[in-house]
């Protein structure tokens, strides 16, 4: 007798079922609790996990950036400078620097980050006697645009 | 000039399985011309007689990983596909790198402690200056 297809009221079992829920546990192995065990716990917190790591990608950015402006606030402030003239002097004076380049530079090359301050410092002195002054001194030295074409 | 990372191949799979059929097929087919294509890597064939484990591609590195790809039921263009894969990897474990970038001098002008700034006569260590 030939058979060409499976009795309808045979149905096949799962054998790697072992596997499957092995894939899900093994992301949830740092978890607290018995959702590091139990699948059925796990599936819905490995999810949430998921999720939760897609969404504070774009947070990571902000968070990153706030904690530079910090390190670089205390380190302008050393020198005696506020962040935010540091920041606007130096983008007056043409020097392009992020801020993670100067948090890392306040860090690891201090006196270079001190000649930066030194820099920002003397920008804002031409710029408040190019307000105050009138016209009649000079123009600063630091205060000159180069414009590339 | 470039050393290839990749060691030997050893393909490990059973003259009579079914599922090893791609295996048979491109050990007669294309495993001499993959050997010729890549005279720096050894392709070891071993064929295990009778019901054996499944089908495996096992790749050592010149760092010593070994990494074990199964071939059952894949075509021999594929297995080709995959022996070549292999061959231009190198045997560094394939994770997240955290920083595209590593210095084992990251401070050239010293690390910034708190004493940095301060005025250096709080760093001198000595009998007590009397006060002038």
């Amino acid at each position: 007798m030939v058979v060409l297809s499976a009795a309808r009221w045979v149905r096949s079992r799962l054998s790697d079922r072992f596997w499957r829920v092995q894939e899900v546990l093994k992301y949830a192995r740092h978890f607290r609790g018995r959702k590091n065990r139990c699948y059925k716990l796990a599936v819905r917190s490995v999810r949430r996990a998921f999720v939760r790591s897609t969404k504070a990608r774009r947070e990571k950015k902000r968070f990153l950036r706030a904690l530079w402006i910090t390190r670089i606030e205390a380190a302008s402030l050393e020198h005696g400078l506020k962040y935010p003239a540091f920041i606007s002097n130096l983008v007056k004076s043409q020097v392009e620097l992020n801020r993670k380049v100067l948090a890392d530079l306040a860090i690891y090359e201090p006196k270079t980050f001190k000649s930066l301050a030194a820099l920002a410092q003397r920008r804002r002195q031409e710029g408040f006697l190019a307000a105050l002054g009138d016209g009649k001194e000079p123009e600063g030295i630091f205060s000159r645009i180069v414009h590339h074409h | 000039r470039y050393v290839r990372q990749l060691q030997r191949l050893q393909l490990l799979f059973s003259p009579t399985a079914a599922d090893a059929r791609g295996a048979r097929q491109f050990v007669e087919e294309a495993a001499q011309d993959f050997a010729r294509q890549h005279p720096d890597v050894v392709l070891y064939v071993s064929p295990h007689s009778g019901p054996g484990p499944a089908p495996v591609l096992r790749a050592e590195y010149l760092n010593g990983t070994v990494r074990d790809e199964l071939i059952a039921s894949k075509t021999s263009e594929e297995i080709v596909q995959l022996a070549t894969k292999l061959a231009n990897q190198s045997g560094l474990d394939i994770i997240r790198i955290r920083k595209p970038f590593h210095t084992d001098n990251p401070s050239v002008q010293g690390q910034w402690h708190p004493l940095t700034n301060k005025p250096s006569i709080l760093t001198i260590q000595g009998p007590r200056l009397q006060p002038q």
